[in-house]
């Protein structure tokens, strides 16, 4: 695996690379030679299959990493390659033309990610949020609960209770009213010295 | 496309004439794998309600709602969860978080039904067939998201204390605040167990957002005793807080303590103490400067009311100054902390004692109403052969010539006969004092003793020594030793307190040598001042009282403290000192009404 990276960082400089176990290896490669980097992992290296493409939103660093996951048959080892794109700028080139598949994967990081494969086909035709009017939802800033609570409504008939409100009416009530009183009499005392000063 | 791509799908075709894999109808069922997450199940006899799953919940699926036949009860708020099966998506955050570990999840996972109502129901108590399904999804230790350790309070090592009369425990610094006060779920279930129902939650979230101000005004509004109660309160709220019932409770008492020790330089500023106050022309005297004098005496301030204290001893405090160790509650702390009490403008007379220097009668005739707090300060002697040897004391009056400065030489060997919390003032007050063996006589066994745990540990790290099921009949004096003649003895029946009563085994008596022999088996209130009021009294010596206004049969009396229940914790006596304050205001602004509808 060494070998293999050394021979990937000789040709395509090699950001950060981590090898977890001795068939899993994560490289981290330029946005404008990842694509050749991982051309020539299939065709040299015999990378032949893609596993899989994801993204993930690290808005605090404003960016979105991408992950492709290539697997060798014959050395039964997956390399990940890593990609960091700009949040403000949120391109990748397209890898259809080396697997059809990843047209798929493209399309729907397009849809809940809002990153866009240039030329990938199909890439802008909703994938399952048909009719989807807001941000894509994957990105950190939406508010899931938020746009759950304005799109959906909630069942009818259903309360909860608070285990202290339904405590003080079953167990001790009288005492709880002393305790709101007293604790009103000696707030608005409070209160009162503190608007005097 | 290729001619192997059009090929392809035919390839099928081979299969044509092979078994097939799916399964006939009508569908035998398949069940789930042994930590499959399917239906919930709760043990509703562990779940105590506390709505931490509700609280946990992300698609909100849980309600906590009312669940015939569990009913409110001490530890208990009597609600269950109630799962929304369209918004569950089996995540298991919810037994992952579960406090008492009475969530889990079953392996049922097959169950259909065309009613959408159906959907909601609350496991455990709604009959469905995995309601007692041992298999399916457990939280493991591993996956428990709680954090089941108290944080440490940091103590005088035992061989240090042992000899010193210096405060034991040194107080929590702030990362451990931090740390002891994330712990909590916020569930609310220890504030009905607090007598005064003190708003712990607040007053923990208050630490954690390092709002200390805002803390001991939080503390204030229910008990202006906190900075004593940080240190010694018997911690009921820590009894059933919902951590130990896997764990270690949240260490409340402490993180109490920790508020006070941060702000009292600052305390009256914070409080505004010394500001004026509404002024009622109505006057009210109070008899008895302990915590539930002085508690009744702050909050009828805060009503405008003219307030007296009598008090019989030289300084306040009742039996937080004369019946709690040095140890335990610098007597710094409790002056300073009574301060503030008297800064609202109490007048004090001191070393009046009502009943012999002034009469009952006149000042409830004089004061508008009376509040009586005079506790219960005599101690109880037992009724055996020998009681007034010289070198048998009783603990009450033994504590009380410590708290005033004094030092007895006990010598070589203490014996101290009772097992409550005096018992173990006393029994450690001797360590401290110098003796080289004391040992507690209870006739009980340990699972029996009234003390709190932690001063049994304690005691025990001190190096006192424990006999349990034995009790003194007969006390001599052979030389300069005393002879102290016990019996042992063995548990009964259940008596009326639920706990099983010793009863004697004849013939079994045996001796013990000791220097000094301490009584501390119980307290009496000496309530001899009632009848100059004609105020009626209990058979056990207690005020008479309406257990709920704490009014006497004179209608401007009330009581309160340990003068009117029995001997009990300050805690008590602080939350009876709030009532009677309300009650009294009550009386006075609304005569003639009923005091409760």
């Amino acid at each position: 695996m060494e070998d293999i990276l050394n021979r990937l960082d000789q040709k395509f400089y090699v950001q950060a690379r981590y090898v977890q176990r001795p068939n899993l290896a994560f490289v981290t490669l330029k946005k404008n030679v990842a694509v050749q980097a991982i051309t020539y992992l299939r065709d040299v290296e015999g990378f032949r299959h893609l596993v899989m493409i994801s993204a993930v939103d690290y808005i605090e660093q404003n960016m979105f990493q991408l992950t492709y996951i290539l697997h060798n048959y014959q050395l039964h080892s997956d390399i990940a390659v890593r990609v960091e794109l700009d949040r403000e700028n949120p391109v990748m080139d397209s890898l259809h033309h080396l697997w059809a598949a990843a047209q798929v994967y493209q399309r729907e990081i397009k849809e809940m990610f809002g990153i866009d494969f240039p030329g990938s086909p199909r890439v802008d035709e909703p994938m399952i949020l048909e009719g989807w009017d807001n941000i894509p939802p994957m990105r950190k800033e939406f508010d899931t609960k938020k746009y759950s609570e304005e799109t959906y409504f909630p069942r009818e008939g259903r309360a909860s209770c608070d285990p202290v409100k339904i405590m003080e009416k079953k167990l001790y009530r009288v005492e709880a009213e002393v305790k709101y009183e007293i604790k009103r009499v000696v707030r608005d005392n409070r209160n009162k010295s503190a608007d005097a000063n | 496309m290729s001619l192997k791509d059009v090929l392809s799908p035919f390839s099928a075709w081979k299969r044509t004439l092979e078994k097939p894999f799916t399964i006939k109808k009508p569908i035998t069922e398949r069940e789930g794998e042994d930590r499959y997450r399917g239906f919930h199940v709760n043990d509703i006899e562990k779940c105590i309600g506390c709505g931490t799953c509700e609280e946990i919940c992300q698609n909100e699926a849980i309600d906590m709602v009312e669940s015939y036949p569990i009913t409110a009860n001490k530890g208990d708020s009597g609600l269950r969860p109630q799962i929304d099966y369209g918004r569950c998506c089996w995540c298991a955050l919810c037994v992952d978080v579960c406090p008492t570990g009475s969530l889990g999840m079953s392996n049922d996972y097959i169950w259909v039904t065309p009613n959408p109502d159906e959907w909601v129901f609350k496991p455990g108590i709604d009959e469905k067939e995995w309601k007692d399904d041992d298999k399916g999804y457990r939280r493991t230790e591993e996956a428990w998201l709680l954090d089941p350790e108290q944080e440490p309070m940091p103590v005088l090592e035992p061989e240090v204390r042992k000899n010193t009369f210096k405060e034991m425990a040194k107080g929590y610094q702030v990362t451990m605040a931090l740390e002891e006060a994330s712990r909590c779920l916020e569930c609310g279930i220890c504030i009905e167990a607090c007598p005064t129902h003190m708003d712990i939650p607040e007053y923990i979230r208050a630490i954690r957002e390092n709002r200390l101000e805002d803390g001991l005004k939080i503390l204030y509004d229910t008990n202006p005793f906190s900075e004593s109660c940080g240190r010694v309160c018997t911690a009921r709220c820590q009894d059933v807080c919902v951590l130990g019932h896997n764990g270690e409770p949240i260490a409340i008492r402490w993180l109490k303590r920790y508020i006070t020790d941060n702000t009292y330089e600052k305390r009256n500023e914070i409080l505004g103490i010394g500001k004026p106050l509404p002024e009622s022309d109505k006057k009210i005297v109070i008899i008895g400067g302990g915590p539930s004098g002085l508690t009744a005496a702050f909050y009828l301030r805060n009503y405008g009311y003219q307030i007296t204290i009598y008090e019989k001893h030289d300084k306040l405090g009742g039996m937080l100054r004369y019946g709690i160790p040095e140890y335990r509650l610098p007597k710094e702390v409790l002056d300073r902390e009574i301060k503030t009490i008297l800064d609202t403008g109490v007048e004090v007379k001191y070393k009046v004692e009502v009943g012999k220097d002034v009469s009952l009668k006149e000042l409830q005739e004089t004061y508008d109403a009376v509040f009586i707090s005079v506790g219960a300060q005599k101690g109880t002697e037992m009724p055996i052969e020998g009681m007034d040897t010289l070198g048998v004391l009783i603990g009450v009056d033994f504590l009380d010539r410590i708290a005033e400065g004094e030092r007895p030489d006990l010598g070589e060997k203490v014996i101290v006969v009772g097992g409550g919390n005096t018992a173990m003032d006393v029994c450690r007050s001797s360590v401290r004092l110098g003796a080289k063996e004391v040992q507690v006589l209870y006739r009980r066994t340990e699972q029996e003793m009234p003390a709190n745990d932690e001063e049994i540990e304690e005691a025990k790290e001190e190096g006192v020594k424990f006999e349990f099921l034995t009790s003194p009949v007969k006390i001599s004096r052979k030389g300069d030793k005393l002879q102290v003649e016990c019996i042992r003895m063995k548990l009964g029946e259940p008596d009326s307190s639920g706990r099983r009563r010793p009863v004697a085994i004849e013939g079994s008596n045996y001796v013990i040598e000791a220097d000094t022999c301490v009584m501390a088996i119980g307290q009496k209130v000496d309530s001899e001042m009632a009848q100059q009021a004609n105020i009626k009294t209990t058979r056990w010596g207690t005020f008479d009282i309406d257990p709920t206004t704490l009014q006497t049969n004179v209608k401007n009396v009330f009581a309160g403290g340990d003068c009117g229940f029995g001997p009990d914790d300050a805690i008590r006596a602080i939350a009876d000192g709030k009532k009677a304050a309300y009650f009294i205001n009550k009386f006075l602004t609304k005569k003639g009404e009923p005091l409760i509808d």
